[in-house]
């Protein structure tokens, strides 16, 4: 089996789509002689770069050999969101070429993640935002929930309680966590979380200050109840490894459309030497749910948008029960909608 | 004087009730049993009980060497394992031969151990553990109060599953052990079911209405950072080290100050292994605390430790085939005068063991729950009694 080609399709998606995966990008379909194709989707536009990233590395090689072109591609260029693309397409293509879900080639037990619903839109209503969460609980079973915090401190805890409210349609002790946007420093990040922690329990934290800021990530790890949790949007192996080092992170969030799934699964294995869970940031179609199976510190998978169908492509995984399920079809299972008008989002807004 | 020979037998029991932790609440009554008989050519038989074999591996290096000399034979043994480590089923074995290697040198001595170890009175201050995560809240209370009539003070209930159930058993636990005193010393053991900041947010939660004194095994055995962050972020004690198998393991745990109390028992290495981690600890200024064990034997090793707290004592029924000579009083393990470990097998009975083996529910030992270090799953419901 080799690689012929890649065809990209750039989709724009409408500002009511959530999800960083959402915003505008593109379907990049890697081709090959055997006649199957591998998918990805990538946060971005650039469809020129991909298309010469696939004419240089990829084309003639035998993409079931994904972790040496990943590799290859990282001799080339630094680590970006299209080569996780590139990469979530041939694992699909090695998945495929095996006629089994990558779950499977993974050498995992099908996934059955532990669904967190995430609400990143700040700027939905409280009666939108309960609204949200109570579709989650009810139909689809889900027990945790994430809320983005930091603008107002009042109406965050009136929110979170409106989220905690929702989830107890499914469970009697609902799963909280926040996501603050890393713009606080340490103290102030000290000083809300604990102002939170004293009518909620925060099961973790995302964003509590900046990203690089080590030092004092641990500062408020050792100052909060609740996890401080880092890695969403993260793309290089070594920008985990002070998080490692210095423990300054209790949960590792990692993110396949910034890393690819190669990476992913490198980084769950040192988090698993550090004892540190792993949760899994969405990504399109919620294929990210197929690697938990292999993650032996796998927490949580974060979860936008539950319904299968979107404008421009149908995922097999279902969240059910508050699990999330990956399906039996052929590698990751995204299909794409050729026939949907380019510019169309995509993820849906279906609600039930 | 010259160790000549050795048998091990092994054997089955079904415990009078089921034990359960946070990983297996539903629990399990069948464990394995095995006894080391290791011989001499002067008639004096020492005795190890354990869980495994593997004697054959290391007879060889102790074999005709005179047992009185039992720690340079423990350094022997260490040094044969060197390449491959004093680990695992190795460890299993050195251990064995240790213990039964004490219990022949005081038996040479004609004294008990704890005398031999140099201790000035077989006396142990005991705690109650129920290990009763699949008791209901009845039996729960019967336990803790038949143990605080002895005199116990002092309890260790299994936790970590279910918050409001845990709770309501810890106020069951002190409530039974009130008639020992006005203020009962509360422990909790959670089996490492927790990642480090569960456990912080769980205990917290626990602290705002009991006192406890330790937390036991609230994240995972070698992850010192952890363990510490746990303890710096709690009131209680954190404690850990039963599932670690010598002095290198512990020491990560000792040298960043990670806990506050070890857990120690004799499969750290034997009598011997157990001794170096609670003299490394004590230099430490930290506390050590003794596991359970059949007929309390490890009592006779805790009662000659400088800076033992107290004993975990259980009752599921362990000692089919034993005669022992301790007992329990005004909260203390009390030993005797026997010589050794005070120990003897019933042949007849542990013949009759082995030609008919009992059945039950489960058997040690039991896999890690579902979502530990991660998440919490709850039992489901008839999965445990109070649930």
């Amino acid at each position: 089996m080799k690689v012929t080609g890649v065809k990209v399709t750039p989709f724009a998606a409408s500002s009511a789509a959530r999800g960083s995966a959402a915003k505008s990008g593109c379907i990049v379909e890697v081709t090959t002689d055997a006649g199957v194709s591998g998918i990805g989707v990538a946060d971005s536009t650039r469809t020129t770069w991909i298309e010469s990233l696939v004419q240089q590395l990829l084309v003639g090689a035998d993409p079931r050999s994904v972790t040496g072109l990943w590799e290859r591609m990282l001799s080339q260029s630094q680590p970006c969101h299209e080569i996780a693309a590139l990469d979530v397409a041939l694992w699909d293509l090695k998945a495929k070429s095996n006629a089994e879900p990558i779950w499977k080639t993974l050498g995992g037990l099908r996934p059955r993640a532990n669904a967190c619903a995430s609400l990143p839109d700040a700027t939905l209503s409280v009666a939108q935002l309960s609204d949200w969460f109570e579709h989650m609980a009810r139909d689809h079973g889900v027990r945790a929930g994430k809320l983005r915090v930091g603008v107002d401190l009042r109406a965050d805890l009136h929110r979170l309680e409106q989220v905690r409210t929702a989830l107890l349609q499914s469970t009697a002790e609902p799963t909280l966590a926040i996501e603050a946007s890393g713009s606080w420093s340490a103290q102030e990040a000290t000083r809300r979380i604990r102002e939170i922690e004293e009518t909620f329990d925060i099961a973790w934290v995302e964003g509590a200050t900046s990203s690089t800021d080590y030092a004092g990530l641990k500062h408020v790890s050792s100052a909060i109840s609740g996890a401080v949790s880092v890695g969403k949007g993260l793309g290089a192996l070594e920008q985990f490894l002070p998080y490692f080092q210095h423990r300054s992170a209790d949960v590792i969030e990692l993110d396949i459309n910034a890393l690819g799934i190669t990476a992913a699964l490198q980084l769950a294995e040192a988090a698993f030497g550090y004892e540190l869970p792993v949760t899994l940031t969405a990504a399109p179609g919620n294929l990210h749910v197929h690697l938990a199976g292999v993650m032996p510190s796998f927490m949580s998978a974060e979860i936008l948008e539950p319904a299968p169908a979107s404008q421009v492509c149908t995922s097999e995984v279902r969240i059910e029960n508050g699990w999330a399920v990956a399906g039996d079809a052929p590698g990751h299972g995204l299909t794409v909608n050729h026939a949907a008008p380019t510019a169309a989002p995509l993820r849906s807004r279906n609600r039930k | 004087m010259k160790i000549t020979g050795y048998r091990v037998e092994q054997y089955l029991m079904k415990m009078d009730r089921l034990v359960g932790d946070a990983n297996l609440p539903s629990g399990v009554e069948m464990l394995p049993g095995s006894i080391l008989f290791l011989e001499t050519d002067e008639n004096v038989t020492g005795i190890a009980l354990g869980y495994g074999g593997g004697v054959e591996s290391l007879f060889g290096v102790i074999e005709g060497a005179d047992p009185r000399e039992v720690i340079a034979l423990w350094i022997r043994m260490n040094d044969y394992l060197h390449k491959g480590g004093n680990e695992g089923a190795a460890s299993a074995a050195l251990s064995a031969i240790d213990i039964a290697l004490w219990d022949i040198k005081a038996k040479l001595e004609d004294q008990p151990l704890w005398r031999t170890l140099g201790a000035s009175e077989g006396r142990v201050k005991a705690y109650a553990s129920g290990l009763d995560y699949c008791l209901s809240d009845e039996e729960l209370f019967a336990f803790y109060r038949r143990m605080a009539e002895r005199g116990i003070d002092s309890g260790k209930l299994k936790v970590g599953l279910d918050l409001a159930a845990d709770l309501r058993r810890l106020g069951i636990m002190r409530d039974a052990l009130s008639i020992a005193s006005p203020r009962p010393g509360l422990m909790i053991d959670a089996n490492e079911y927790w990642s480090p900041k569960q456990a912080v947010r769980y205990i917290r939660q626990m602290e705002k209405h009991f006192d406890l004194t330790w937390v036991e095994e609230p994240a995972r055995r070698w992850d010192y950072d952890g363990l510490r962050l746990v303890s710096q972020q709690v009131r209680a004690a954190v404690a850990s080290g039963e599932n670690l198998h010598n002095l290198a393991q512990v020491y990560p745990l000792i040298a960043n100050r990670a806990v506050d109390v070890i857990n120690v028992w004799t499969g750290q290495s034997g009598v011997t292994g157990l001794r170096q981690i609670a003299h490394m600890a004590h230099a430490h200024g930290l506390e050590v605390t003794m596991m359970n064990a059949q007929a309390d034997y490890m009592a006779q090793i805790a009662a000659a430790l400088p800076n033992h707290n107290m004993m975990e004592v259980v009752d599921p029924g362990r000692e089919h085939c034993l005669k022992w000579h301790s007992h329990i009083e005004d909260g203390y393990i009390v030993l005797s005068e026997a010589p050794g470990f005070g120990i003897e097998v019933d042949t007849a009975r542990l013949r009759e063991l082995q030609a008919n083996p009992p059945t039950g529910r489960g058997k040690f030992p039991f896999p890690r729950r579902e979502g530990a270090g991660r998440y919490v799953v709850p039992p489901k419901p008839g999965e445990v009694p109070w649930r």
